[in-house]
């Protein structure tokens, strides 16, 4: 009997006890909340052709959090990454992020065409979405939404800033682009600003993603003799192409020109080979680099023992952009981030970062690079030759009007 | 016109003596070991890594030990994981060696990282030869010439070799080869990194004129299988001319139709099945059918 009345009683402790264990967060909401980190999505692709870039993008957004001692709002914070496989992937992941994993806002779209999927997928999950590399002008032109905020330069907005740059050498233009979003943005943007210039295109290549042998196509453009090449390739096919249009002969001959180069792109390519003229949007040898990127290019240098690529400042500044507007919305409320997004502001030099309300694009100026007569340092390929705009009020200007760009968030 | 044409016929035989030789190992382990190797582009890209090692290390003559430990690798991976699969559904053998080039992919990003490595063709092989209208690189008209010996020495060694006919009867016949007392499993081992060197000395060759990274094997894989299926399964010559073939193909559709040069080769593959299913030189294989 005692033994029974013993089991009983020991059961119904443990039933008590398991009852009141269940019941505590109810009893203290506040408390457990508290002590589960906030999560934040990171939406990049980890194979690839791309994957050189978002190595570094990612690296530079872990760092920016860790420069915070993993904390967003007093709470602590951590990066939930998932991967970018293809467009329709990319979009699945996005869902398993917000659903699945419970983040309040997401990180990413390292390709336009990932991007363009992630953006509407955003909209529809009603979660803030901060692009950090995808630079096709739909995102925050006639696509735009407002959840989505983008810090790459539209295609063609440096496409116009880097457009001078080519009628120099003159006005028989190549267009040699990839046949996706990003490239076929770029013909698009080119072919307007070549008809503005009164110029011509003596030839057009639109190259399927991952070619191996460009030789085919440098045979044509060679036969083509153009004044100037404009390029509109990404990641790994950039760094191969650079390098056979050198190994075929051409470096030096025809002047290559290309918008958003990544300094993982020409590094791949290597000090004989590299070559051209490219916009960026930042670089760790610029001496114009405010204290908090210097400071930020040596917590990389000492972190990963090498000096941080431009993509790793656009995984950090777009990180840094999204906890500094959480820790403002002092919420994880989606409407409360966008508006604090919306209101984010930090100097850079003579001009300053920020999201335009009306479209949610950063205004940021582009960097005018080419690649030095004779490269001596492995990690600094480029001769910084002008900040683009050169007037920095003319920033909004260059970004084009509302009406310009076709974004109406409604 | 003319003179387009033989520029880019040239350039196209460049690239497809590289499909021939990534195809050709695939080929030889097909049609020997009937085993389809998901994980052959793999050491494709070890034989590029291991290349630019050996050349930072110690130049380029050095260079010459890539496929060998390519090989040795390939033996390795043979007698710990592929000999288990030769009894097996050919389904579990696409998984396991898919798995093995996830692997070998994740170790190589694990050592060397993500991004593009610098590697250019060597400094005596810079330069241009220009025939008339036709223009091919020193280094690309040096593929050429390897990949011709290379091919050239294979054949031999398959034709005209004890241990060829040894392979050859055993990819037929294996019990019976086994009844003369010939000890198939190691030979079975031999051959799975004589694939695989062939595909590191592939690896080597394209790695001065491709992007370094590990995930090159994505643009030598798919046409490695395209080739071999026009080419037939298992055969040495299919593989040799459908390669070629492909190379010049492209190339020249990319002269007059550049937006079809991707998917042209699946076409050509597509056809080439619906009127020969074999392949082009396919042969009927009992073990198989």
């Amino acid at each position: 009997m005692t033994r029974s009345t013993g089991l009983l009683i020991k059961r119904r402790t443990t039933l008590l006890g398991a009852a009141g264990l269940a019941a505590a967060p109810f009893a203290a909401p506040h408390i457990a909340r508290a002590a589960d980190p906030i999560k934040i999505g990171l939406l990049l692709a980890k194979t690839g052709q791309i994957a050189g870039q978002t190595e570094y993008l990612a690296n530079g957004s872990f760092l920016a959090l860790e420069q915070r001692n993993k904390m967003v709002m007093g709470q602590p914070a951590e990066l939930v990454w998932l991967d970018e496989p293809s467009p329709q992937g990319a979009v699945q992941n996005m869902q398993k992020l917000v659903q699945e994993n419970k983040v309040c806002a997401v990180l990413g779209g390292s390709l336009s065409s990932n991007a363009l999927g992630e953006e509407a997928k955003a909209a529809e999950l009603k979660i803030p979405f901060v692009c950090d590399n995808a630079a096709a002008t739909e995102i925050t032109g006639k696509n735009c939404n407002r959840y989505t905020f983008r810090l790459n330069t539209p295609v063609a907005v440096q496409q116009r800033m880097l457009a001078p740059y080519a009628l120099k050498s003159g006005k028989k233009w190549y267009h040699i682009t990839a046949s996706y979003a990003f490239g076929q943005d770029i013909l698009r943007s080119s072919r307007a600003l070549l008809k503005e210039a009164g110029g011509t295109e003596v030839g057009f290549d639109e190259v399927p993603l991952n070619t191996a042998d460009f030789s085919s196509f440098i045979l044509k453009i060679r036969q083509a003799k153009p004044d100037v090449v404009i390029g509109g390739l990404s990641g790994g096919d950039l760094t191969t192409f650079l390098k056979q249009w050198s190994e075929l002969g051409m470096k030096g001959k025809i002047p290559f020109l290309e918008i958003a180069i990544g300094d993982t792109d020409i590094w791949g390519v290597g000090a004989e080979a590299a070559n051209g003229t490219f916009t960026k949007l930042w670089d760790a040898n610029n001496p114009k680099n405010t204290p908090e990127e210097k400071a930020f290019a040596e917590a990389y240098s000492k972190k990963h023992g090498k000096p941080p690529a431009d993509k790793a400042w656009m995984g950090w500044i777009t990180a840094r952009s999204l906890f500094e507007s959480i820790d403002a919305a002092k919420s994880t409320d989606a409407d409360k981030i966008i508006e604090a997004l919306e209101h984010w502001k930090v100097p850079a030099g003579d001009s300053s970062y920020s999201y335009r309300k009306f479209d949610h694009q950063m205004l940021v100026r582009n960097l005018a690079v080419s690649v030095k007569e004779k490269i001596t340092d492995k990690w600094n390929f480029f001769d910084v030759k002008a900040t683009l705009p050169e007037n920095p009020a003319d920033l909004d200007k260059v970004f084009g009007s509302q009406e310009e760009i076709g974004c109406k968030m409604g | 016109m003319l003179d387009i044409l033989l520029s880019q016929t040239a350039s196209g035989l460049v690239l497809g003596g590289l499909y021939v030789l990534i195809a050709i190992g695939l080929s030889i382990i097909f049609g020997l070991l009937g085993i389809v190797n998901f994980a052959h582009g793999a050491f494709f890209t070890l034989g590029a890594y291991l290349a630019l090692t050996l050349v930072q290390l110690f130049g380029w003559p050095a260079v010459i030990l890539s496929p060998v430990i390519v090989g040795g690798i390939g033996m390795l991976a043979e007698r710990l994981l592929i000999r288990r699969l030769y009894d097996k559904e050919p389904l579990i053998s696409l998984i396991v060696t898919f798995a093995l080039a996830l692997l070998i992919e994740a170790t190589v990003r694990l050592i060397y990282g993500g991004i593009g490595q610098p590697f250019s063709p060597p400094p005596f092989m810079a330069g241009i030869f220009l025939w008339g209208p036709v223009l091919i690189t020193k280094y690309r008209a040096g593929v050429l010439v390897t990949t011709a010996v290379v091919l050239l020495l294979l054949w031999l060694f398959l034709e005209k070799t004890p241990f060829g006919r040894i392979l050859r009867a055993g990819s037929r016949d294996p019990e019976m080869v086994e009844l003369l007392g010939i000890n198939l499993p190691r030979v079975l081992t031999w051959v799975f990194g004589l694939g695989c060197a062939i595909s590191g000395i592939a690896g080597l060759l394209a790695a001065p004129l491709w992007t370094v990274t590990p995930a090159m094997a994505t643009n030598a894989i798919m046409p490695a299988f395209v080739v071999v299926a026009i080419g037939g399964l298992g055969s040495f010559a299919g593989a040799v001319i459908a390669g070629l073939l492909v190379g010049v193909v492209v190339a020249l559709t990319i002269q007059f139709w550049p937006e079809a040069s991707g998917a042209v080769m699946y076409l050509f593959m597509a056809l080439m099945l619906l009127v020969r299913p074999r392949g082009l030189l396919g042969e009927r294989w009992e073990r198989f059918e």
